[in-house]
């Protein structure tokens, strides 16, 4: 049984002058604090999970499974494209969540010594890289905005979690579970915090020109030291 | 003896019933043991194969349910399933329905596959909410997708298997939780109905009859109809053990699980499994109750025997004494018992002494008797001894003609009293010297009929009335009271008619002289065939020599007449 995810929102601090045109840009930052065990124990089974190999627990802490950002905000312009790895090693994606812009590139390399296979059911995105073995990379793009899951079809429990994004405003939070999303134009927003056991989660936050807004989060997840 | 009916039963018989009833009553309480002892033992020996049974159903159940889940578990790391379930529940909400529904289909579709293999009912899958997401197998149309499956029994998560209800069945389930990694995304449920198959499968697994109760409802069971609603009914199904009268049996019966509201039992009828060892044990018993009642009957049978046989002599003995009175009888001793003996003895004594008394009141009667003859004789003098002498003739005469003993006996009382009649005589009747009238020859006449009536008041002297009232008949039919002819005139009174006429030649009379023994003879002789019979006659002709010597006048008397 998953508890239930609950944000503690709390504005810290707040506000500066609007400017008249071309405002300046504030900044959103807080602490994510991760509070209760998520990674549930398994149900009373007689037998251990029968996942294949000796893998090691996930070497991303949890608090890197939580991604901050805003909901549809209106965003003009070219919408700033990135290219980035999501390593399998050990049996597992690395990271396992993932959020990019939509129109990114991910490269999918493989780094055990054995074939992978990457593959989406999702509706942002279906595919299937096919197996390829190790050193070898394939890649793919996401032109749709949503939630994309990603597995192995050779090993059952590898899974990863991209969130296409249409708007560059959100963040993964460090190893200490501090955030900082920037460039923010100022308005009023309402700022999800999503951890892929819970969905979404969400508060509203007005982010002020020239200021940082501090928000932090009490999510019930811990990590597993 | 007494006519049979009121007669009590033989000593034999009696002693037989008593010895037999006895070894009966016994065998029948050995027997009434016996049954209630093995009723009992089978009893505890079904109570403790229900125990064993429920420990072996509990293992192999358990292990079961443990390959099931494995296999499941197995089977369920299905990639494509895990992804599509996955995805499924991180857009239930966003996606297209036509999304939507490929998911579902294909989650339908890897779940139909997985089921093919696994020997279960239904397979469930439900998210992490528990709810039902797909359903697969023979029964799987009963789990309607987006219902809960709630487990009867323990929290979910702690047992590893529970029993649950969907579409008006009941389903036993076990449950495999399904991860991506140790990210839980729901749970595969192994459902199997509990309905009479599974209660079939239950009674060769725990090698007994099962009941299956859940809400207090049968819900399958193996046993009869009525049985099993009887055990609905009784408060047995909601006990952990004992016994319960089911349908008019006695069953035992034991829980073998319980989840939640649904509790699993063994029974098993102690009056069938008794009944075998029963029938061998009466078989036993019948056998040995044969052999003891035969050994009985052949024992009693020598024991009353033993008892009834001495007893049986000393009756017969008795009964023998009792036929013969005059006798001395004297029994012997059997020697089979000291009571026995004891009674012999007293009885011999008792014998001798109503012998004794006997003899006494013979010989007194006897003396009253001679007494009255001589006293009648006396009152003739020409007659004084007559009724002696003729009692020895004709004793004499008896012999001669071999009569047997006791009618010697007869003829020497009944000749001494042949003329007792005549007390009703007058005196001028009896004693008159001159010839007699008419009248006074019908006084004389009636002498015998007199005599007669005299002797028949004495019970003692019945057997010596022929001789007395007949002693004057002749063979020709003209001597008086009846004027009966030859064989109509018994022995005894011709012989005393012949030695009562001889000792009346022999005799001196008022009117004449005594004549001598040979001329008696053939004056006698004279008459053979017509007053006399003749052989009798004869016979008197053959004794005489021979009479005794308290007759010794008479043989004085009958020597002379004959040398003369």
């Amino acid at each position: 049984m998953l508890r239930r995810f609950t944000l503690g929102v709390c504005f810290a601090a707040s506000t500066i002058a609007a400017g008249a045109q071309a405002p300046e840009p504030g900044t959103i930052a807080g602490h994510i604090k991760l509070t209760a065990r998520v990674r549930a124990p398994l149900p009373a089974n007689a037998y251990p999970s029968r996942s294949i190999g000796k893998h090691e627990a996930p070497a991303t802490p949890e608090i890197s499974n939580v991604v901050v950002y805003l909901k549809d905000p209106p965003f003009k312009g070219p919408l700033p494209v990135s290219r980035v790895e999501l390593h399998q090693q050990n049996e597992t994606f690395v990271p396992h969540v993932l959020a990019i812009t939509r129109g990114s590139t991910v490269d999918f390399p493989n780094d055990d010594p054995f074939f992978h296979n990457v593959f989406s059911l999702s509706s942002a995105a279906s595919f299937n890289l096919g197996r390829y073995p190790r050193g070898k990379s394939k890649q793919e793009t996401f032109r749709k905005a949503g939630l994309v899951k990603v597995f192995c079809d050779i090993h059952s429990h590898m899974s990863a979690s991209i969130l296409v994004l249409d708007h560059p405003y959100f963040a993964i939070p460090n190893a200490d579970g501090n955030y900082e999303i920037r460039n923010v134009p100022p308005g009023q927003y309402t700022i999800i915090g999503w951890h892929e056991r819970v969905g979404e989660r969400s508060a509203p936050v007005r982010v002020d020109a020239g200021r940082t807004v501090t928000m932090d989060l009490t999510v019930p997840v811990e990590d597993v030291p | 003896m007494t006519p049979s009916g009121s007669q009590p039963p033989r000593l034999l018989v009696k002693t037989l019933a008593v010895t037999f009833i006895t070894v009966a009553l016994l065998l029948v309480a050995v027997f009434v043991v016996v049954t209630v002892n093995v009723r009992d033992q089978v009893r505890q020996s079904v109570a403790a194969s229900l125990e064993s049974g429920q420990r072996i159903y509990a293992a192999v159940e358990n292990r079961r349910q443990r390959e099931l889940q494995s296999q499941a578990a197995t089977l369920a790391e299905n990639p494509t399933l895990k992804a599509t379930i996955d995805t499924y529940a991180a857009e239930a909400s966003t996606a297209s329905p036509a999304r939507l529904q490929l998911w579902l289909t294909t989650i339908d579709n890897e779940l139909e596959k997985v089921a093919a293999r696994v020997d279960s009912d239904a397979l469930i899958l439900a998210d992490t909410h528990q709810a039902t997401l797909a359903a697969a197998g023979r029964l799987g149309d009963r789990w309607p997708r987006g219902r809960p499956i709630a487990l009867g029994g323990a929290r979910a998560g702690e047992t590893l298997d529970g029993v649950v209800r969907a579409s008006g069945m009941l389903f036993r389930v076990v449950s495999v939780p399904l991860q991506l990694g140790d990210i839980p995304i729901g749970t595969l449920y192994l459902a199997t109905n509990l309905d009479q198959r599974y209660a079939q499968e239950l009674q060769s697994l725990a090698n007994a009859q099962t009941a299956i109760v859940s809400d207090g409802l049968v819900v399958a069971s193996t046993l009869p109809r009525q049985a099993a609603s009887e055990f609905e009914a009784s408060a047995a199904s909601r006990q952990l053990d004992g016994t319960a009268q089911l349908d008019g049996e006695s069953y035992a019966f034991r829980r073998l699980v319980q989840l939640g509201g649904t509790s699993f039992y063994a029974l098993g009828s102690i009056d069938e499994s008794s009944r075998s060892a029963t029938r061998s044990a009466m078989r036993t018993l019948a056998l040995i109750a044969t052999g003891g009642l035969a050994i009985a009957l052949v024992a009693s049978f020598l024991l009353a025997r033993m008892l009834s046989g001495p007893v049986g002599r000393l009756s017969a003995s008795l009964a023998e004494a009792g036929r013969s009175p005059a006798g001395r009888v004297q029994l012997p001793l059997s020697g089979s018992s000291r009571e026995l003996d004891t009674l012999t003895q007293t009885f011999n004594a008792l014998m001798t002494s109503v012998a004794n008394a006997e003899a006494q009141t013979q010989a007194a009667y006897t003396g009253s008797i001679r007494a009255l003859a001589t006293a009648l004789d006396a009152r003739d003098p020409y007659t004084a001894g007559h009724s002696e002498r003729v009692s020895v003739l004709s004793v004499a005469i008896a012999r001669a003609l071999n009569l047997p003993p006791e009618d010697l006996e007869v003829i020497r009382l009944g000749a001494l009293l042949h003329d007792i009649g005549k007390i009703g005589v007058p005196d001028a009747v009896l004693l008159k010297t001159g010839a007699l009238s008419e009248s006074e020859f019908d006084i004389i006449k009636q002498h015998p009929g007199a005599g007669a009536r005299i002797l028949r008041s004495v019970p003692f002297l019945v057997p010596h009335i022929p001789i007395v009232e007949l002693h004057h008949e002749r063979p020709d039919g003209r001597g008086y009271p009846h004027g009966l002819r030859g064989d109509e005139i018994p022995m005894h009174a011709r012989i005393v008619h012949v030695a009562d006429a001889y000792d009346a030649i022999t005799s001196k009379r008022a009117y004449r002289n005594a004549r001598p023994s040979g001329e008696a003879l053939r004056e006698i002789w004279r008459f053979a065939g017509t007053e006399f019979h003749a052989e009798v006659v004869g016979a008197l002709a053959t004794a005489l020599p021979g009479v005794t010597s308290d007759t010794g006048e008479l043989i004085v008397d009958a020597a002379e007449q004959l040398h003369a």
